[in-house]
């Protein structure tokens, strides 16, 4: 599928939220290394796609209502096998029964540690289209330690954004921890500036997180909505 | 499109409707405004009743006046400003400031005048200014149209204020930096020219070195930063953005009718797109002051010399955070430094270069600060020296000494304002700025590479 026909997926069933699955697909299209994502609308599907992914696996609940997936127990990390799938599945189900009894799930493969990135477009009032760039966790959320550049940015741009969070010394690796791969972060923000450059339809993207290895990296988590 | 805004910026002639005789009044102030800044054409004070103002001839109505009118400056209430645009056009004035507030500031009813207003501006074709602005100086053509009679020293700074309480904290900052203006403007509401019509304007004008703007915020925020990126390899563009807080969201929001965008996300996209960006009025003078006088510096290598330790270290620590270096100085400075003071001198060789006591005298004072800036390593020099009842400052030597090496040299006088004008004229008439703290004197330096920077990397992107 081509991002057109994604846009026009999404926008055909009337929505305007981007799912996991779909933002991955996005990024994978556009040359940005995604975790593999696929919906599962029953157990058996959930066990399929585990196994074909490979252990250890991790489930999120995959539905409109619920876009914080962790704040109603939709997610489960680092499951070591079949049965672990199972549970976790009707663990999820259950979480949600009275609103959403057949909700899915999205099945991937549970990633290696990193240094957590968010990469985010907004649409902004004034300024139309920002790419943000800032470290996971608490560095965002308390404080507040983020940068924004008008779409399209350049290579010293991109750059320039990483320097500029005060979070970049875990980037640069310390106390006997390797420095993340800043080369391949760099390309990534590039590529999601001209993803998001390109299509008029995208109003705002939220990878977060994204794992930096000490070589290239991995989009965890994303999701995003249409214009 | 461009507008031609030469026509208000360069009046032959102007006419204040509503001048009046009462100096608590709003309309005689822009008029003597005018008289008082030395407007050298024709001036019409229009009112109903009133013979004479200020010695000049008062006319009942617009169209009574005996020759053209170029700039007609509305001091009337809302209501009667809109009423009046028609005749503005009629008599054919080639532009318009409003100072009245009760528009787009005041609700919904404001709103709807307001649009009244540039609409029937922008029908007519005449560009206006405000409303809700003190209104503009053009101090390169002696034409003042504000209420605050004021006299500017003239220069190549020009500033373009959303707030007019703002933009006069600058002219009063400038006017005790001895920072020349250039141009001010007062943008108001914004009905028909915006920000980047000022800037745009600013960018072509010859006599326009360094544009310095205090923003609160405004939805043409893009094309205003897509200017920056054009006007900012021709001369630099300080912007001072406020509303760091939510809270002051809401306040600039009644203040001006716009809302404020967040700080970090203007400050970012500033920066992005070629500005100087700053925090307080204070650094805005200082960084559109030294760009106006210095030459730039090649990198951002500072020597730093004095005679007084405290001052230099709060100088270098504010010149490293904002991204200065401080090298280490070359074995044939320290032997300059040691044939003017002598073996085995009770200083350390470093930098800052710290001369104490041997500092005093301005001779020997010049003879080190020659020592420093002749380095290699050094692109810029920061000279520090303190106010003395007996000892004079050494700004010859200094003046000398950046002619000497043609690199640039910022002064940090320890000193009040006034027992440092005279030096202060001395030394930024031969373009070394002078400042009398440290923190401004750092900007300053920094300001003055970081323009080198913008202009090095703005070209290439």
């Amino acid at each position: 599928m081509q991002v057109k026909e994604i846009f026009e997926k999404i926008k055909s069933g009337g929505r305007k939220l981007l799912f996991e699955d779909e933002v991955k697909r996005l990024l994978a299209l556009n040359g940005v290394a995604v975790t593999p994502c696929e919906v599962a609308h029953n157990e058996d599907q959930a066990v399929q796609l585990a196994a074909k992914f490979g252990y250890p696996s991790v489930l999120k609940i995959h539905s409109i209502a619920y876009t914080h997936k962790s704040d109603c127990g939709g997610v489960k990390l680092n499951l070591p096998d079949e049965n672990a799938v199972r549970t976790a599945f009707r663990e999820i189900r259950a979480a949600v029964a009275d609103q959403e009894p057949e909700i899915s799930v999205t099945v991937q493969p549970m990633a290696g540690a990193g240094t957590e990135v968010i990469i985010g477009v907004t649409t902004d009032n004034h300024f139309g289209k920002v790419i943000m760039f800032g470290l996971g966790g608490v560095f965002t959320e308390i404080f507040e330690d983020v940068t924004f550049r008008l779409i399209p940015i350049t290579r010293e741009e991109a750059f320039n954004m990483i320097e500029s969070v005060k979070g970049n010394i875990l980037l640069k690796g310390y106390r006997g921890k390797p420095p993340a791969d800043r080369e391949t972060l760099v390309d990534a923000l590039l590529k999601v500036s001209k993803l998001a450059e390109d299509n008029s339809e995208i109003k705002e993207l939220d990878l977060n997180p994204v794992a930096v290895y000490e070589n290239g990296l991995l989009v965890l988590d994303g999701r995003g909505t249409l214009s | 499109m461009k507008k031609d805004l030469q026509p208000i910026f360069y009046p032959r002639s102007a006419a204040v409707l509503g001048a009046g005789d009462a100096p608590e009044k709003v309309g005689f102030n822009i008029f003597e405004s005018m008289v008082y800044g030395g407007f050298k054409g024709p001036l019409y004070p229009i009112h109903p009743k009133l013979k004479n103002i200020l010695g000049y001839d008062v006319y009942p109505r617009l169209d009574k006046v005996p020759g053209p009118v170029d700039v007609a400056v509305i001091a009337l209430n809302q209501f009667n400003t809109v009423d009046v645009i028609e005749e503005c056009a009629r008599c054919g004035v080639k532009g318009i400031v409003s100072v009245a507030g009760g528009f787009g500031e005041m609700g919904a009813e404001g709103v709807k005048l307001e649009k009244r207003l540039s609409e029937k501006a922008n029908e007519l074709g005449i560009p206006l200014i405000g409303p809700n602005t003190l209104g503009f100086i053009n101090n390169d053509g002696n034409f003042y149209a504000t209420f605050y009679p004021l006299r500017l020293i003239k220069g190549g700074v020009s500033i373009i204020s959303q707030s007019g309480g703002m933009g006069l904290t600058i002219m009063q900052k400038a006017l005790d930096e001895m920072m020349g203006l250039n141009k001010w403007i007062g943008v108001g509401n914004r009905a028909t020219l915006e920000f980047y019509d000022f800037l745009a304007y600013l960018g072509d004008d010859p006599t326009t070195k360094v544009i310095g703007v205090f923003m609160e915020g405004s939805e043409e925020a893009l094309k205003f930063v897509k200017l920056i990126r054009e006007i900012c390899l021709k001369k630099p563009v300080v912007v001072f953005k406020a509303g760091r807080t939510k809270e002051s969201d809401y306040l600039s929001m009644t203040h001006t009718g716009s809302l404020a965008g967040p700080y970090r996300l203007y400050k970012d996209i500033l920066r992005q797109c070629g500005a100087i960006v700053v925090d307080t009025v204070e650094e805005l003078v200082a960084c559109c002051k030294a760009l106006s006088l210095s030459q730039l510096p090649e990198g951002k290598r500072v020597g730093v010399f004095t005679h007084t330790a405290g001052p230099s270290i709060v100088a270098a620590d504010y010149m490293l955070q904002l991204g200065c270096e401080l090298p280490k100085y070359a074995p044939e400075t320290d032997q300059k430094v040691l044939d003017v003071v002598g073996p085995n001198p009770p200083i350390v060789l470093k930098n800052p270069l710290d001369a104490a006591g041997l500092g005093f005298p301005a001779i020997p004072y010049g003879r080190m600060a020659d020592a420093v800036l002749g380095d290699p390593s050094v692109d810029i020099m920061l000279a520090i020296y303190c106010l003395h009842k007996n000892w004079r400052f050494p700004s010859w030597e200094i003046i000398d000494v950046r002619n000497k090496w043609n690199k640039p040299a910022v002064a940090y006088y320890v000193s009040n304002v006034g027992d440092s004008a005279k030096d202060r004229e001395m030394l930024q008439k031969e373009g070394v700025p002078l400042y009398i703290t440290a923190r401004e004197a750092a900007r300053a330096v920094y300001a003055l590479y970081e323009y080198k920077q913008i202009i090095s990397s703005q070209a290439k992107g």
